[in-house]
């Protein structure tokens, strides 16, 4: 692998790891927002709080996932489209 | 403002590794802070913090630390799930190929 290749590769996996991080961001912010109250009588995290996090983890990976492929469809139609 | 620098620095041999660590505590702690304030702090009749809004600022700094604790273990399940099925797939791959 030239030089080149190599430097573009780890520019690659910088920005993944990156992106990854603020994925993470967003999904921490979105599943605290969205399953801990504004009420702050106690600094234990309650059950049914504990549940909503489970499935918010779950669900928000899940919608990452699944608009990643739709994402890729649209695009792969949009490039055979410009082929044409 | 006293913020705890990362262990181990003497100021001639910090990486830049920690300096990046260092600035995500730094952007978690201004969240954290952002975020507690407008949740527990309301009423603006009086300049000194009330021993509830004080209260509540702990509390809710001590549950935001144990919530993303929950968050990364949740998320680490994930990525092993993830990674897993990649490797699965991959394997399946080169034998279809040979």
């Amino acid at each position: 692998m030239s030089q080149k290749e190599a430097q573009n590769m780890q520019l690659i996996q910088e920005l993944e790891i990156e992106m990854m991080a603020d994925m993470y961001n967003r999904l921490t912010a979105a599943c605290h927002k969205k399953c801990i109250p504004p009420v702050y009588n106690d600094a234990e995290i309650a059950k049914g709080e504990a549940v909503c996090i489970d499935r918010c983890v779950a669900k928000f990976l899940d919608i990452h996932e699944r608009i990643g492929k739709k994402l890729g469809q649209l695009s792969m139609q949009d490039e055979a489209l410009l082929k044409k | 403002m006293s913020v705890p620098l990362p262990p181990g620095t003497g100021i001639e041999n910090i990486d830049v590794e920690q300096i990046k660590t260092f600035k995500d505590f730094l952007i978690s702690y201004n969240k954290l802070t952002e975020l507690c304030f407008a949740d527990c702090v309301s009423d603006f009749t009086s300049r000194n913090v009330k021993g509830k809004e004080d209260k509540c600022a702990l509390n809710c700094l001590e549950k935001f630390l144990k919530v993303n604790q929950r968050i990364s273990q949740r998320f680490q399940e994930f990525q092993v799930l993830a990674n897993e099925s990649a490797i699965a797939a991959a394997q399946k791959m080169e034998k279809g190929a040979s």
